[in-house]
């Protein structure tokens, strides 16, 4: 049994602001049917790594980690007749999810007034990169421009030093996180008064959020590693090509022990560098946690794949899939120990096409055949 | 009415559950926090604590009373549980136990804070130069993280009791909160075998990299010379305009695959780019970049953000005031856009202690 079990949601999402959230809810149960088109790919599909052919729409390991436990339906929404049957899905949903561009919504007639229309409590949730509303809100840009946006890639880095951007599309990361919290907090709304809404998410909002403790300084600053609440927070090299131990000291006792364990006399950066140095970066993080003292090994993505902690607490799960074999999938990062949910395999696309048209909306099996022939439903 | 109006929430707070809390709070949750024992700074306590009810745990009987009211506890104690919590709460709450690691395997009850969390997530081997030291991400993003789960938790739990009747109990690991946020490094290394390292800014796509920072006339702005050529069009088009197109005017972008090309002819293409960035300013660049389309960001300082016509407009940043120094800082409020929403308490309360506290 998962948490949400019977919740539904109707999944208009692509690449990976919308599709993070919408994984985050099918994992816990809800039944997410991801509406998506070949005439309009979701650029996840497009996005590597690869099992093999590229051009294989079932092939990308990325978009099988983004939208486990989904179930794929194909609707050309520049078909009218595409429309309709949304309208059917919308109807059929509690929570519609969305991240196209600006005005795209409107342009199809799926805009917020209109979904009410067909279901008074609809909740429709919304994750742009700019939000709907605001001088900004026909911006087009990507998971990184909220970076930008930000302070972010401001604040990165050591005093003095250039911008720097994050290695990966952190808005893409962090705005859907909010996207499933608004989305949950809609549906307990819900419960208490009935009344659907719409939740506007932007990805630069998150972004600033999450670095709410540097807006509340008098002069938010760059302090590359370092912070000023504890007495030595940085990293350090360990033995080989490239290896670093995070080190971070709250408090005299973990000082005084982490000096005793490297065998150095005084705090100083220097003299925990060439100390550290000296051992393996897992020997010495063993060492340092029995000691009491916070570090971490500065894991690589192999280190990632293969750490005996991540494995014992089920990070990943090994799904088989019919184009990319057993392959990992990343599993929420929580139990809920009375409602634990499933990972479920990536759908391949329109894998749910008669199940969702025929059995679960109660279409007619000809109507869907010539629809999918004629392609509106592909 | 807020959407979490009178939901009783207990947060033990140490970092971990400290913006979950927030979160809450600003969805209209009453959130009572014990604050860690270790004190981080004021403007830290202010950014994740305001809008809560602060508790002084002077009488551990009186916290396990509150864990008996609450709907939700979020103990985020990193070194155990001194309260006795988890015999405390009832059937009907959501207990949510948040630790750096998971409650059974090899690492836990390891100490952890936010870098050494970090640092374990994969993210801060490639954050950084190529010649220099792994480098984090600003403030604490493993325990922000790990707060925003610990609210999905909670609301998860929330739904499911609606249902069953019933709270349950979870368990919430920062590790795998702040790995799980890493999504390129593993799954590179499983289908690849190829072991992300730092790049600085340079994107790296197929055989050749791209830059991402760019100095305009007043500062730096982002974009990069990636395969769209809508957006290549677009940019060109108005180089164009300006006479500062160069060869760029010739390629066929259609068919033209940046990331198969070879990084001498990205550089060379970059070079034309770089001059005509270096003769405009960010308002005039992110001017184009909004009305054509471009992709192009201002790399905005945070007074920058703080400025920002855009975030005024969607009312971003509000005024919170300290209740014990009376000074008011501005730090962002909601969390989205909603019309279901009322503004929550604005101060960063004085303490209560448990054994006077009569809210519940």
């Amino acid at each position: 049994m998962g948490a949400l079990d019977g919740l539904k949601i109707a999944d208009f999402s692509w690449v990976g602001a919308g599709p993070r959230a919408t994984k985050d809810l099918a994992d816990n149960g809800a039944t997410v049917i991801k509406i998506e088109s070949r005439k309009r790919l979701d650029l996840g599909r497009m996005s590597p790594p690869f099992a093999g052919d590229p051009k294989d729409v079932d092939g990308s390991a990325f978009f099988a980690q983004t939208n486990t436990s989904k179930r794929s339906v194909t609707v050309n929404l520049s078909d009218p007749r595409g429309i309709e049957i949304a309208k059917k899905l919308v109807a059929w949903a509690d929570v519609v999810v969305e991240n196209f561009g600006p005005g795209f919504m409107e342009r199809i007639g799926l805009h917020y007034q209109a979904l009410r229309k067909i279901k008074p409590d609809i909740i429709l949730a919304s994750v742009s990169v700019a939000g709907r509303t605001g001088p900004l809100s026909g911006f087009r840009g990507y998971g990184n421009s909220a970076a930008a946006h930000s302070g972010h890639a401001w604040l990165t880095g050591e005093p003095g030093s250039p911008p720097h951007m994050p290695p990966l599309a952190y808005g893409d990361v962090v705005a859907p996180m909010f996207l499933t919290v608004a989305i949950l907090a809609a549906l307990e709304h819900r419960a208490r008064t009935g009344e659907g809404q719409h939740v506007d998410v932007s990805q630069i909002e998150p972004m600033v959020h999450v670095i709410a403790d540097l807006y509340a300084q008098d002069e938010a600053k760059k302090t590359g590693n370092d912070d000023i609440d504890f007495l030595i927070h940085g990293v350090f090299p360990t033995q080989g090509d490239d290896h670093w131990i995070a080190i971070a000291v709250e408090n005299e006792t973990q000082a005084e022990a982490l000096k005793r364990e490297l065998g150095i006399s005084s705090l100083d950066r220097d003299a925990i560098s060439a100390a550290t140095s000296a051992h393996d970066k897992f020997a010495l993080f063993d060492r340092l946690a029995a000691a009491g003292v916070p570090a971490g090994p500065v894991l690589d993505g192999k280190n990632v794949l293969e750490n005996p902690e991540l494995a014992a607490a089920g990070h990943f799960v090994k799904l088989d899939h019919p184009v990319l074999g057993p392959s990992n999938m990343p599993a929420p990062p929580y139990v809920l120990h009375g409602t634990p949910g499933k990972v479920n395999r990536a759908p391949r696309l329109g894998e749910h096409n008669r199940e969702v048209f025929i059995d679960m909306l109660g279409l007619e099996a000809d109507e869907i055949e010539i629809l999918i022939a004629e392609g509106c439903l592909a | 009415m807020s959407m979490l109006a009178a939901l009783r929430v207990l947060e033990i707070a140490d970092g971990l559950t400290d913006f979950g809390g927030r979160m809450l709070a600003e969805l209209g949750a009453d959130v009572a926090v014990v604050l860690p024992v270790t004190k981080a700074n004021r403007a830290r306590t202010l950014a994740w604590h305001h809008g809560k009810t602060v508790i002084a745990p002077d009488d551990a009987e009186a916290i396990r009373a509150l864990a008996a009211k609450a709907d939700v506890v979020l103990d985020g104690q990193r070194e155990g549980d001194r309260f006795g919590l988890d015999k405390a709460v009832s059937d009907k709450t959501i207990y949510i136990r948040v630790a750096p690691f998971s409650a059974n395997g090899p690492y836990a009850g390891r100490p952890a804070t936010d870098l050494t969390l970090f640092a374990l997530s994969g993210l801060m081997h490639v954050t950084g130069e190529p010649d220099g030291p792994p480098l984090k991400f600003p403030g604490q993003q493993a325990y922000a993280l790990t707060g925003i789960q610990a609210a999905t938790v909670a609301l998860l739990g929330l739904y499911a009791r609606r249902r069953t009747g019933k709270g349950q109990k979870a368990d919430l690991s920062a590790f795998q909160c702040a790995t799980l946020s890493n999504y390129r490094e593993a799954i590179m290394y499983e289908w690849t075998g190829r072991i992300g390292r730092r790049r600085g800014n340079m994107l790296v796509r197929g055989k050749s990299g791209v830059r991402q920072i760019w100095e305009c006339k007043d500062g730096f702005v982002t974009w990069s010379m990636i395969d769209n050529p809508s957006m290549m069009r677009a940019v060109v088009s108005v180089m164009e305009e300006k006479g500062a197109a160069g060869e760029l005017s010739h390629i066929d972008w259609n068919n033209t695959l940046v990331a198969d090309t070879p990084q001498e002819t990205i550089e060379r293409w970059q070079g034309i780019v770089a001059a005509f960035f270096a003769n405009h300013t960010r308002e005039e660049l992110g001017a184009w970049s909004l009305e054509k389309g471009w992709g192009l960001s201002v790399i905005c300082s945070p007074q920058d953000v703080c400025d920002s016509e855009h975030l005024k407009a969607r009312g971003l940043f509000v005024e919170v005031t300290d209740e014990e120094t009376g000074k008011t800082v501005s730090v962002p409020g909601p969390l989205f856009r909603s019309a279901q929403m009322d503004t929550p308490r604005r101060t960063l309360a004085k303490p209560v202690p448990a054994s006077s506290f009569t809210g519940w």
